[in-house]
């Protein structure tokens, strides 16, 4: 599973002005770059806690929530492979539990976002 | 670090001292009837010991002492005399044909398990209310 799949739609700079989010004029025309997401996906392979990409405003945020969410899979990935040499059963599903939950709020927020930038976009002018 | 399940890590060790306390509980069962062990004296019977761990111990500030989860603190071993059974065709039976069996009782052996076994359960109810939580949480954002 890529979690920044699901989240590379909603960042797209139209949406990022059309949900209104404030953003510093220096970073209002590209809200995740795209340097930045590949960062990203290979960063994210490995779980530590320095894994976030520092920015401020609501890219580092978002950057931030992602990383998290891909650390929580990579533990919980781990947990799995490490079933066989002797990581209890409760860790592993405890592990998994986390991963799945934390994917679940990412969705949420993406889905929060496209909600906002659809209403917009029907919006008469 | 996000934190979506409540008290987890604290669950998480919960868990995990009440399956070495029954692993204890069914190494006792195991040797019941052993005669012999390692140092040639009768098995004795094992039970743990469970501490609350501080945050200082787990890493965290090292003059909190806020509770972060419990940790088996030791296996005792349970210093009841062996039972003595007259069986003088026995192997280990001594110069009155009494042979030494460690004194465990299945019964309480059973009850002990049962206990740990509803605490595992309750530490679970646990894991499973926060999840619950977590959902409804995030069931929020829906329409």
């Amino acid at each position: 599973m890529n979690p920044l799949s699901a989240i590379r739609l909603p960042v797209s700079p139209e949406m990022m002005r059309g949900a209104g989010m404030s953003l510093t004029p220096d970073v209002a025309p590209h809200a995740i770059p795209q340097y930045e997401l590949g960062k990203l996906t290979t960063q994210a392979l490995q779980p530590s806690a320095s894994n976030a990409p520092a920015g401020g405003g609501f890219e580092g945020t978002l950057g931030r929530l992602v990383a998290e969410v891909a650390n929580k899979d990579v533990a919980a990935k781990d947990a799995v492979a490490g079933l066989t040499s002797g990581v209890p059963l409760h860790k592993v599903m405890l592990a998994n539990e986390e991963s799945s939950i934390a994917f679940q709020l990412m969705v949420e927020v993406r889905n929060k976002l496209l909600e906002s930038y659809q209403e917009l976009m029907r919006m008469q002018v | 670090m996000i934190n979506v399940l409540t008290g987890i890590n604290t669950t998480s060790s919960a868990l995990e001292a009440e399956r070495i306390r029954m692993e204890v509980i069914s190494q006792n069962i195991n040797n019941a009837n052993v005669t012999r062990g390692a140092d040639g004296l009768p098995y004795q019977r094992q039970q743990v010991v469970f501490e609350t761990l501080l945050d200082q111990q787990s890493g965290g500030s090292p003059n909190s002492t806020t509770p972060t989860g419990i940790q088996v603190a030791r296996i005792e071993k349970d210093q009841r005399a062996p039972r003595l059974v007259f069986e003088p065709g026995h192997k280990g039976a001594d110069a009155n044909g009494m042979v030494a069996y460690p004194d465990i009782n299945i019964h309480e052996e059973m009850a002990d398990l049962i206990t740990a076994q509803r605490s595992f359960e309750a530490n679970l109810a646990v894991v499973r209310n926060a999840r619950m939580m977590a959902m409804q949480t995030l069931a929020i954002g829906k329409r």
